[in-house]
């Protein structure tokens, strides 16, 4: 059979890898014409060099994270069928089988529980805000509401790292580390991402490291957490009898012979390790710079709330995070923790809008009165909402929420973002009835008012290729403007 | 030269050029071909016709030529000689590509389908070899291939229409600027739209329906259900109707999957369509309120025509510094936006240097430069300028005048600089910019809006200035956290606003405005004290009163020994840790905490010589939430000889609330007068049984945690 292969085909094996020495040739001869084909590097090194992929609208983002899933339904997405039927089961029809943590799953009742606080509208829009959000219910023809946010995860961990990672395990790059890897630091002497935390005195929920690692991404991409303290970056001042001329001459030897380890092993580690060391020695000018009160008008204090005096408070956080903006940082990222308000949730949210309702507000108006909201992205919001029913007892004016993933409101302001009101829930606000957006289509819209086709934004890693949206995502066109 | 060595020479050569063809493809983003070979690549146009004509022949010879066939030998020769040139013509047309822009996925088409011709030309030297009967198959799909590739050829050199029919000369419609008022609502709003979400099926290149919707004429002559605006009587026109339906629905236009039409543009064609959908409504009929005009004026449709990227731009790294950054807008762009970072590092240098590419810099951002006017002089040159930011910047506004010569400057942010009326007026007075930030300490909306009303064509942005409105101060802070005098203690008080008075009493009475002694650097504790502070500022309200109990620790006893041992993982350093006058820190698992939970603290203190005491306190720390409870209760009790203990005193303490905050606490239990013994023994007592809050851990005992007891 193969001798008849062989006579047809008029070829064999000693035939067949001559003329292949010829196509070696070939291949030699192509290779020629294409220089750096053989130096090992791929396309992804070139990344550097070609964002942001088309005009950016937004060139910074400021995250406002409310760790731990505040009510929309107490906060902006109103929903009077609840109060007409408060205490009544939640229909089998909107609940539809779908799946509950197991902190409700075995109540043996659902009962609806209609917002205590009183709604109004504001603004163009007309959008609704609880009486406990005064301030931000002034700024509302800013703001972008989003009522129609969905995830897959229902407990926090996972719903929290999902927002910030694009996956619900851990070890992927955070959203600020993308960024910082994408466009790089606008001002050198500053990390490109940077983290500030604060709690609330609600039910809190942990905020770990994990959340702005830079996963596989260098190391100089990772998010750089701030300290709640008064001196937001430890260690800045020189110690006693060494000065800066004596500092800079230690710094040179020891790159030196970082260096020379790097040429030897190789580890980009290494070179990581190298460029921290100085950017430490530029933060530890412009840091202080940076972070000193002493420059704010007294009006600015005023704005924010006298609580910016107080290091680790949310309003300090708005506060230093307008001025990191401002100064060329990419991803100023936001936690306050105390949102998790399973049960009295009357009370805590009343406690943990009045650690953010003033400052939040503070920052869109501050940032706009500076001509720095057209460039500046900011987001406000949870990592999913909570139930219309009760978890636990339900009185007439104490209620709880359990975790609800099927829909919840976010809001932004500035950087290219249309202000108004979109997307629709059903009258129970349990199933999102118009434009449902997930949170890959959230990450996409954002890349893409970075100025990045998240398509095209990936990163090689063990074999893949890894993008923030993995294999989904949308740009949601409606809320650009 | 025989026609078999002809043969041998042309199949050797093939083995050589397709690998070559399959790198260039590959590689085709990559490669820099020289001078020569560009001229190479030139010869495409001249050559590839050969081919074309060849390889049909060839394909028509093998559909229609079963019978009557060539001899074995001169078939291959001719297919070789046609792969050999197919080949030439890729290679040729891989190294075109490089010279010209062309759109990207014609160009891909061809550029593929090319290379899949060659291929394909030296496979069939092979397969002809082979007795298989679906050459006829293989024929037709090789002819596909090639007109395909070809006509993807002809579009790039002839353009995309090269081979369709040729249209009437009407069908393009220029778009008119929406500031002409004399344009019509049509030319400005509507054929934008449709041009960009509807022509693409219902245009030139594909007419669905019957329905072409490019000009007015196509239009009003509708589809294959008729006219698409007016429809039947009583009915909604046809395209209203469409573009209302759910997404979810068949009909709904555009169709799911293709771009759907925003929410502005949707408001714009229904209220076009509800008024009659008139073609030759013209800008300036409008009324000056009319919904229409506003849209009209703030549309701004995507401009169809894509964005082709400047090649080979200037690298911008020398501009960069460590406080400067200099950055294309975007890739391909050739507009450059500068940021300064950092006033103190701020250096004349950097700026001058952007001279170079003055006529680049559409964005500038100099916030926080210390801008004299040599720095103006150097602005004012880069005459493309659109936006900056001079927030801060210790200019002052008269000399800001010389920004007015830039012409297209669109955004000004002054915020910072002070200004008076007349010096806004005139700078504003023939002021071409349309957005100015202005906000400054001492400008208020009020004061401007006299000015805003002037210039209605600026947006001017003051923001709040909130210096009136009165609040209450944060609390001032107490730099040290010891409670503890061991001889004295300096304390230093501090608030992060300047110009903060703080004031403050050691005598336990509230702090006054007037009266109470203002803090200046420190001062000095040495006995016990009740240190009460406030801060005030003129403008806000005072603040808190911030207290701090200070206990002078002169007493030290001769000996300590612990008569209850703590518990294993938080047995600090002994009995010594209670009198080393160091306090633990908020961390309790430091070896200066001693823990209990299983059984009370007892102790005795001996001294050489019977000691007269006033009382004794001990500092726990408290944590609700890890289960470390208040003291409950300190019994003392007195001895002269260390074995018969008569009882002093007893101090009960209340029990702990769920919201208690967290941190270290001083209890105290006082002694009756005249208390004086050798020997004291006490007993510091825990929590038994936590109250029902604590839940699933009710009824246990709680932790009580102590790190120093001081005498007095």
């Amino acid at each position: 059979m193969r001798e008849f292969l062989e006579h047809g085909l008029n070829q064999n094996r000693r035939k067949f890898l001559s003329k292949l020495s010829l196509g070696i040739g070939g291949l030699a001869l192509g290779s020629l014409m294409v220089p750096g084909i053989f130096d090992g590097k791929n396309e992804d090194d070139l990344f550097s060099n070609v964002l942001p992929h088309f005009a950016p609208k937004a060139k910074r983002i400021i995250y406002l994270f409310q760790n731990g899933a505040p009510s929309q339904l107490d906060l902006f997405d109103y929903k009077p069928m609840l109060q007409k039927m408060q205490g009544e089961d939640l229909p089998a029809s909107i609940r539809m089988g779908q799946r509950l943590t197991g902190m409700t799953a075995n109540q043996a009742k659902f009962p609806l529980a209609g917002t205590k606080f009183n709604f109004s509208q504001h603004g163009k829009s007309g959008a609704w805000f609880s009486e406990t959000l005064p301030h931000l219910a002034s700024m509302s023809d800013d703001l972008c509401f989003v009522r129609s946010i969905y995830t897959e995860a229902i407990n926090h961990d996972p719903a929290l790292t999902f927002f910030q990672t694009g996956a619900q395990v851990g070890n992927r790059p955070s959203m600020g580390s993308w960024i910082s890897y994408g466009l790089g630091s606008e001002n050198k002497n500053l990390p490109a991402f940077c983290v500030l935390l604060s709690k609330g005195k609600g039910n809190g929920q942990g905020v770990y490291s994990k959340l702005w690692s830079n996963g596989f991404l260098d190391s100089i991409h990772q998010g750089v957490q701030f300290s709640s303290g008064e001196e937001p970056v430890k260690y800045l001042t020189d110690p006693e009898f060494i000065n800066r001329s004596d500092k800079r001459a230690m710094l040179d030897e020891i790159s030196a012979l970082n260096d020379a380890a790097y040429k030897n092993i190789g580890d980009p580690e290494i070179v990581t390790k190298i460029q921290q060391y100085e950017l430490a020695y530029r933060m530890q000018m412009a840091v202080p710079e940076l972070t000193s009160l002493q420059n704010e008008p007294e009006s600015i204090i005023k704005m924010y709330g006298p609580d910016c005096l107080i290091p680790g408070t949310y309003a300090a956080n708005c506060l230093l995070a307008r001025k990191l903006s401002e100064n060329g940082v990419r991803f100023v990222q936001l936690y306050h923790q105390g949102w998790d308000t399973h049960g009295n949730l009357p009370k805590e949210i009343e406690g943990q809008c009045k650690d953010v309702d003033q400052s939040s507000a503070a920052l869109i108006k501050d940032l706009k009165q500076r001509g720095l909201l057209d460039e500046t992205l900011v987001i406000w919001g949870g990592e999913f909402g909570r139930t219309n029913y009760c978890q636990g007892a339900l009185t007439k004016d104490n209620y709880g929420r359990d975790h609800h993933p099927r829909c919840f409101t976010i809001f932004m302001a500035g950087g290219g973002i249309k202000p108004g009101v979109f997307g629709e829930t059903d009258e129970f606000g349990y199933n999102i009835t118009k434009m449902p957006v997930h949170v890959h289509d959230f990450h996409a819209t954002v890349m893409h008012l970075m100025g990045i086709d998240h398509e095209r934004f990936t990163f090689k890693h063990q074999g893949r290729r890894y993008k923030l949206t993995d294999v989904a995502g949308n740009v949601v066109h409606d809320i650009i403007s | 030269m025989s026609e078999k060595k002809i043969y041998q020479l042309l199949e050797l050569s093939l083995w050589v050029l397709n690998p070559l063809i399959l790198v260039l493809a590959i590689y085709n983003q990559k490669i820099e071909p020289g001078l020569f070979l560009q001229w190479i690549g030139k010869l495409h146009p001249l050559v590839l016709h050969f081919p074309v004509v060849f390889g049909m022949l060839i394909a028509i010879y093998f559909l229609f030529f079963q019978n009557r066939r060539f001899p074995l030998n001169t078939e291959k020769l001719l297919l070789a000689i046609n792969a050999f040139i197919a080949s030439g013509v890729v290679i040729c047309g891989l190294l075109l590509s490089k010279q010209n822009a062309y759109d990207n996925d014609l160009i891909n088409l061809h550029k593929w389908g090319g290379v899949a011709i060659a291929l394909l030309s030296w496979l069939l030297l092979y397969l002809l070899d082979l007795k298989i009967s679906f050459k006829k198959y293989l024929a037709l799909f090789f002819l596909a291939i090639l007109i395909g590739s070809t006509h993807k050829g002809a579009q790039l050199t002839h353009g995309v229409n090269a081979l369709s029919f040729p249209q009437s000369p009407a069908t393009q419609t220029e778009h008119k600027s929406a500031t002409d008022s004399l344009s019509t609502l049509y030319e400005t709003s509507i054929a934008p739209v449709l041009s960009q979400k509807c022509i693409s099926c219902h245009g030139v290149d594909k007419i669905k329906g019957d329905l072409q919707l490019n000009t007015p004429e196509n239009i009003l002559k509708g589809g294959k259900h008729g006219d698409i605006l007016k429809g039947d009587l009583n009915k909604t026109a046809p395209l209203l109707e469409r573009i209302h339906l759910p997404l979810a629905d068949e009909k709904h236009m555009p169709p799911e999957g293709k771009m759907q039409l925003t929410s502005d543009e949707l408001n714009t064609l229904t209220k076009w369509l509800k008024g009659g959908a008139s073609f030759k409504l013209k800008l300036s009929q409008l009324s000056p309120g009319d919904s229409l005009l506003l849209m009209a004026k703030n549309s701004n449709p995507v401009s169809n025509a894509k964005f082709e990227p400047k090649g080979n731009l200037p690298d911008l790294k020398e501009f960069n510094s460590n406080y400067c950054s200099v950055n294309y807008l975007f890739h391909g762009s050739d507009e450059v936006e500068v940021n300064f970072f950092q006033g103190s590092f701020y250096n004349h240098d950097n700026l001058k240097k952007l001279e170079k590419i003055k006529s680049q810099i559409v964005n500038l951002n100099m916030q926080g430069m210390p801008l004299k006017k040599e720095d103006l002089d150097i602005i004012i040159q880069m005459k493309n300028l659109q936006s900056v930011n001079l927030n801060s910047t210790k200019l002052d506004i008269a000399s800001l005048e010389v920004l007015k010569s830039l012409p297209g400057l669109k955004s000004v942010s002054i915020c910072g600089i002070e200004f008076d009326e007349p010096g806004i007026n005139k700078f504003l007075e023939h002021a071409r910019f349309s957005e100015l930030n202005v906000w400054t300490k001492n400008g208020t909306q009020k004061q401007l809006e006299k000015i805003m009303q002037k210039y209605p064509s600026i947006k001017i942005i003051v923001g709040d200035n909130l210096e009136d409105q009165v609040m209450k101060i944060s609390n001032p802070t107490i730099e040290q956290d010891s409670l503890i005098i061991p001889t004295h203690v300096d304390v230093k008080l501090k608030h992060l606003l300047k110009g903060v008075v703080i004031r403050y009493t050691t005598d336990g009475s509230e702090p006054d405005s007037i009266k109470s002694q203002e803090f200046k650097e420190k001062f000095r504790l040495t006995s016990n004290t009740v240190l009460k502070i406030k801060a005030y500022r003129a403008g806000w309200k005072s603040s808190d009163v911030v207290q701090r109990t200070y206990y002078k620790s002169e007493i030290h006893p001769d000996s300590i020994k612990l008569l209850t041992q703590p518990d294993p993982q938080h047995k600090g350093n002994g009995s010594k840790t209670l009198i080393d006058y160091d306090l633990g820190e908020n961390n309790r698992y430091t070896d200066k905490w001693l823990g209990y939970r299983d059984s009370n603290m007892d102790l005795i203190i001996g001294f050489n010589q019977s000691k007269p005491l006033n009382s004794v306190y001990f500092n726990a720390y408290i944590e609700i939430g890890a289960e470390i409870f208040p003291i409950a209760a300190i019994t003392a009790q007195g001895s002269e000889d260390g074995k018969v203990f008569k009882k002093i005193a007893e101090a009960k303490f209340p029990v702990a609330q769920k919201d208690d905050p967290s941190g270290a606490k001083t209890f105290t239990c006082n002694f009756p007068k005249g208390t004086s013994f050798k020997y004291y023994k006490f007993s510091v007592s825990n929590v038994k049984s936590m109250p029902v809050w604590r839940k699933d851990r009710k009824g246990k005992p709680a932790w009580i945690f102590v790190d120093e007891l001081f005498l007095n």
